[in-house]
């Protein structure tokens, strides 16, 4: 293995590991509005990727300019989801409920995706497609970069309107003790839902930075429920920081076994810290004191 | 008391008397070989459903990675008879055993989270295995599939051998069914259900609830391979998307969740209806996507509006015109703490 191999699974590996960052961060907003898990994420991602294909094929412009419409249009999917079907599972069930409802969802939205576009493998095509960066000998794709990119401005613009905003207040609130937040004044139930559209306003995000660079077909959600699950189970279910955190970690175990074992197996690193976590810290590594209860 | 019960109690052996004659019947009544097939298809799902019920109707746990026991009872099958040799009936208990034992350590990693955690680590199982056995080409046969040998010999014809597994089946739901309703009636069953109701208390008071949970996992898991098995043998043929797959896995907490998971033979309702119609989507759209979005709608439709199931919402229909009877009801958490709310929502709303 040489330096300038491992320079780049590093730089891959942190590229990766930003954008799952982004996607966990989605879940955790879910879970921590709603104590949903939300199974479907993954599938709006693809959705998202599909939206921006296809704006891309029809018009020929950058598939990032999709996202001034796919942004919007999941946000208020997300609150519609929230305020229209979440919100009226029973409390004692709700977390098991949810799931199920949850990947519904996943399973209406892949078939759906099979009978618009067909199950063929499809790819956008890019002027700067190919191009890479070198840097010390390594080779950076400039797509990665861009994704990463988005990834980046996304969760700074998150972190600024959680930390800044007074929506971002109320949502804290909500999520830390929903009764607490009430009794100040605050409708739970709108913030709820607009969590949940956040929430969904991520996915957009990273569809879109997915669809740049890879080859996208209905059931992919598959390859990404795990690995997401892995990461919010690691860094606690809940917790913004602690997902951050795993998915960081995960992502660079992954890019970094894939030189030694392959990609096939360096999958399995999402699963065998999963099963870690839970024998030996169930309420996950990084924060997350809502794990154990759900 | 007993005459009030003696006539439900008639009613229902008069039912049960009915539901065996139709099982012993169909291969008879069957019009044709692939009606026949059906049948042996919900028959397995029937199997798959109850065994998924020895957790899911017990303690509330949830798992949507049933498809991972299945999938191995049949691998674990095919490959005794194939690499071993073994005679396939006993390879068939075999493979069931070795699942059971897989499942100690599986049940004990995953059932010290609750809820979403649990069903995130059930999905997790199924990926895992569709991965493990997609790329150990050289020993599962990986993604070329794997072929089982007919158990019975080459002179038995296909209608022929899809009655006789069509009656394999049903003599091992019966075993499945009679082991739910043991554990139903036993103080091993009140102590899961004290944890499908209450976690917390039921540990406060004096539930070993997580050898209870183990235990019923494993039993779960060994039923569940058991059907996986005899599908492998019946079918003759194993491939991994299929074997481990999700779908299946919802497939079996859909059929429970409609039937209704606290009722015997709920996931047995289940699997019919929802049997039925999957194997009607496949014949009439099989080449597209449609019985995904069917699933899915389904799906969707029974939790939020039938999540106790179908036996259930009869019985309480039947309840209505009955006089009521003086037996306390089992009131679940849910209905409790549904009663409890029903009063202070409104006040929240102003």
């Amino acid at each position: 293995m040489t330096g300038s191999l491992l320079l780049q699974s590093l730089v891959l590996g942190v590229l990766l590991g930003g954008l799952y960052a982004l996607l966990a961060a989605g879940l955790t907003l879910y879970f921590g509005v709603m104590r949903v898990v939300m199974l479907a994420h993954s599938a709006f991602l693809i959705l998202a990727a599909y939206l921006a294909w296809f704006f891309n094929v029809q018009t020929g412009l950058d598939p990032l300019l999709s996202l001034l419409v796919t942004v919007p249009l999941f946000f208020a999917v997300g609150v519609l989801m929230q305020r229209l079907l979440i919100s009226r599972l029973r409390p004692a069930t709700l977390t098991m409920m949810s799931v199920l409802l949850t990947f519904a969802i996943a399973l209406v939205i892949e078939g759906a995706l099979g009978l618009v576009f067909s199950g063929t493998h499809r790819r956008i095509q890019l002027p700067y497609s190919g191009a890479d960066i070198r840097f010390f000998g390594a080779s950076v794709p400039v797509v990665k970069l861009i994704a990463f990119g988005l990834a980046a401005v996304s969760l700074a613009s998150l972190y600024v309107l959680l930390k800044k905003t007074r929506f971002g207040q109320a949502l804290r609130a909500t999520i830390q003790h929903r009764d607490a937040a009430q009794l100040v004044g605050i409708n739970t139930g709108r913030i709820a839902g607009y969590g949940f559209g956040l929430g969904l306003a991520t996915a957009a995000i990273g569809g879109t930075a997915l669809a740049l660079d890879s080859t996208i077909y209905p059931s992919l959600h598959w390859h990404w429920i795990g690995p997401l699950m892995a990461i919010i189970v690691v860094g606690g279910l809940g917790s913004v920081p602690g997902a951050a955190i795993a998915a960081m970690v995960l992502g660079l175990g992954q890019s970094l076994l894939q030189l030694p074992l392959g990609t096939t197996w360096a999958q399995t690193v999402f699963y065998v810290a999963l099963f870690a976590t839970l024998l030996l810290h169930p309420q996950g590594f990084f924060g997350g004191r809502l794990a154990q209860r759900f | 008391m007993r005459s009030v019960s003696d006539p439900a109690r008639a009613a229902k052996l008069v039912g049960l008397l009915a539901l065996a004659a139709l099982v012993v019947a169909f291969p008879a009544l069957a019009p044709d070989p692939f009606i026949l097939s059906v049948g042996v298809v919900i028959m397995s799902y029937a199997v798959l459903a109850t065994s998924w019920n020895f957790v899911g109707g017990f303690t509330g746990y949830i798992s949507l990675g049933h498809a991972a026991y299945s999938g191995l009872g049949g691998y674990a099958t095919a490959l005794l008879v194939v690499r071993a040799d073994l005679n396939p009936w006993l390879a068939l208990v075999l493979g069931g055993v070795v699942v059971a034992v897989l499942a100690v350590p599986i049940g004990v990693a995953s059932l010290r989270v609750r809820g979403a955690s649990f069903v995130i680590v059930s999905i997790a199982l199924v990926l895992i295995t569709l991965l493990v056995f997609q790329s150990w080409g050289d020993f599962t046969g990986g993604s070329n599939g794997l072929r089982v040998p007919r158990p019975f010999g080459p002179d038995v014809l296909r209608p022929e051998q899809h009655e006789r597994f069509f009656y394999l089946h049903a003599a091992l739901l019966a075993v499945a069914l009679l082991c739910w309703w043991a554990i139903d009636r036993s103080r091993f069953g009140s102590g899961l259900k004290a944890i499908r109701e209450d976690e917390d208390k039921a540990e406060a008071l004096g539930v070993p609830t997580f050898t209870y949970k183990l235990v019923a996992f494993v039993v779960s898991a060994f039923f569940t391979a058991l059907g996986g098995g005899l599908y492998a043998l019946w079918f003759g043929f194993l491939d991994p998307i299929f074997q481990f797959s999700v779908l299946t896995g919802s497939y079996l907490v859909l059929m429970s969740l409609l039937g209704g998971v606290r009722s015997l033979f709920g996931p047995v309702l289940g699997a019919m209806i929802t049997g039925y119609a999957v194997e009607y989507f496949k014949a009439q759209y099989g080449d597209t996507q449609l019985h995904l979005v069917a699933l899915g709608v389904l799906l969707a439709a029974v939790v939020l509006f039938m999540p106790d199931g179908i036996i259930p919402a009869l019985r309480d229909l039947l309840h209505r015109f009955r006089p009521r009877t003086a037996s306390i009801r089992e009131v679940s958490q849910a209905e409790l703490a549904e009663q409890r709310r029903a009063g202070t929502v409104e006040e929240a709303r102003l």
